[in-house]
């Protein structure tokens, strides 16, 4: 094994060129998958905080008694679903409008007290702000009578679920064409290194070497290549995301939802770094056997 | 050492070698002659095992070529050292490396080389040109680098398929006695050549071959077998 490296390294060396060249290859579809896989990862984490802020709006019956409300509040707060509930009684319903649009002071007066409904303020726990947990939150609710109108967005919690859903089949699709694009690339930048070297291959055949002794230093260097690749696409894709996306969340925090955007987590730079040896790798198998099998 | 029993070479419609049977001695130097496309380089193909015989069967040290799994070739090879008329070396290692991949495939430890190497380029007249780039070597040095990386390993034949092809008078009768002298030593020899001269020069057995079919097998005056 210590000469089949040793032979890989001799082989970098006296075609530095190409291994330059393949390594590039290999690095830029990494940076590519790891730039979608970076886009993904944050607008799922912005999806996610903006479910996970969704809420629920419970406006109470007009003819609903306070100690009700108090005890369908306390009903409410002992669901294990529920992160937190708040009870927005009538006058702070009232306060809080003439509060924030003073304008609207006079009307309210006109109408009296019960202008405004109580309503239960609930925040779901995360995990049940999918839109079937949703549905059946509220469906609990109605069953009670007690409500008249039960807002929760319905239609943004469907949406977001759906936008997720696509990214997720999306990135899946393309990280597929990606990888299958790059091992064409590089099995077609090794085959030229294999080309390059066709002399050393047929003179290693006609003096009785076995396939695996050829075939092992390309393997070795189709995995160097990989390692060094990964290396230069995670530390290209950090220089990405410090100096370019983070620059662009500054100026648009709202399109972030307020959130810090997220670098690669460290299960998909893994998986980075193993696609970029397994691409080496399995590109130097590929162009050699093709070149083995058209000499024999 | 080599038997051939009607053995029969085709490329599609054409046959390259037709019914060609004969028997080539251990020790024994033979040359193998005729004009272009007489099937000389073919016959030597298919005894290096770089082709296999569409039919018949090829013998060689008892063992039937044509029956030989893929994998099996690499012992079949190391047996054997193969010679070209363009070398084949790598031009941007050294003399020294060159010689050394044909011990490095069969796992001789680095001390072994570093002893046999020098050694059989002593054989070859390049002693002390170990560290040269092949690439800058003459046409006759490269084809001696070439014979020394056959003859590293001892093994129990060569081949040479137009070993002075590209080389001018003198340098072509240096390399026809080195091979004589590896002859000697008790090593099988197989040379391809159309050269006249050199034949008469170095008088041993012709195995003349024309359109593919063995016309003559004529031990020359002087020939040791």
């Amino acid at each position: 094994m210590t000469g089949a490296f040793q032979r890989a390294l001799r082989g970098l060396r006296e075609h530095t060129y190409l291994a330059a060249v393949a390594t590039g290859v290999i690095a830029s579809v990494l940076v590519l998958l790891g730039l979608y896989a970076l886009v993904v990862v944050n607008i799922q984490s912005a999806l996610s905080g903006w479910q996970q802020d969704v809420h629920v709006s419970a406006y109470f019956d007009s003819d609903v008694a306070p100690a009700d409300q108090l005890a369908a509040h306390a009903a409410v707060a002992a669901r294990s679903d529920v992160a937190s509930v708040e009870l927005v009684t009538a006058p702070m319903a009232a306060a809080w409008m003439k509060e924030r649009v003073p304008e609207v002071e006079p009307l309210l007066l006109e109408l009296g007290e019960g202008a405004l409904p109580a309503s239960l303020e609930v925040s779901l726990r995360p995990g049940s702000t999918g839109p079937l947990a949703m549905d059946s939150f509220a469906e609990a609710l109605r069953a009670t009578g007690q409500f008249a109108e039960i807002d929760y967005g319905r239609e943004w919690v469907e949406r977001a679920a759906a936008l997720l859903a696509t990214l997720s089949l999306l990135g899946g699709v393309l990280g597929i064409i990606l990888v299958l694009a790059a091992l064409f690339l590089v099995g077609n930048t090794i085959h030229l290194v294999v080309y390059a070297r066709r002399d050393e291959l047929e003179i290693l055949r006609l003096v009785g070497a076995t396939e695996s002794y050829i075939l092992t230093p390309f393997l070795i260097e189709g995995c160097l290549e990989g390692l060094v690749a990964s290396a230069f696409a995670v530390a290209i894709l950090q220089l990405v995301h410090h100096g370019v996306v983070l620059r662009l969340h500054e100026t648009l925090p709202i399109a972030f939802g307020g959130q810090d955007l997220a670098f690669l987590p460290s299960s998909i730079l893994f998986g980075l770094v193993t696609t970029g040896i397994t691409i080496g790798i399995v590109a130097g198998w590929v162009a050699v056997r093709r070149f083995l099998a058209r000499l024999a | 050492m080599i038997r051939l029993y009607h053995i029969v070479k085709s490329y599609g419609d054409r046959d390259a070698l037709r019914d060609i049977s004969l028997h080539i001695q251990k020790g024994e130097m033979v040359y193998i002659t005729g004009p272009s496309g007489a099937g000389k380089s073919t016959m030597l193909k298919l005894v290096y095992g770089a082709e296999l015989p569409s039919s018949g069967k090829l013998l060689i040290g008892g063992v039937d070529v044509s029956k030989l799994k893929h994998a099996e070739l690499p012992s079949l090879r190391r047996n054997m050292g193969v010679v070209f008329q363009d070398f084949k070396l790598l031009p941007s290692r050294s003399v020294a490396q060159n010689v050394a991949m044909a011990l490095e495939v069969i796992g001789a430890p680095a001390e072994s080389i570093r002893r046999r190497v020098p050694a059989v380029l002593n054989i070859v007249g390049l002693k002390g040109r170990e560290d040269d780039l092949a690439g800058i070597l003459s046409g006759g040095e490269k084809q001696r680098v070439a014979i020394a990386r056959a003859i590293v390993n001892d093994p129990a034949m060569l081949l040479a398929d137009e070993p002075t092809g590209n080389l001018d008078g003198a340098m072509a009768v240096e390399v026809m006695e080195i091979l004589q002298a590896i002859n000697l030593r008790g090593t099988t020899v197989l040379v391809a050549t159309h050269d006249v001269g050199l034949m008469d020069r170095f008088p041993y057995r012709k195995l003349r071959f024309v359109d593919g079919r063995l016309v003559a097998s004529a031990a020359a005056k002087g020939a040791r077998t």
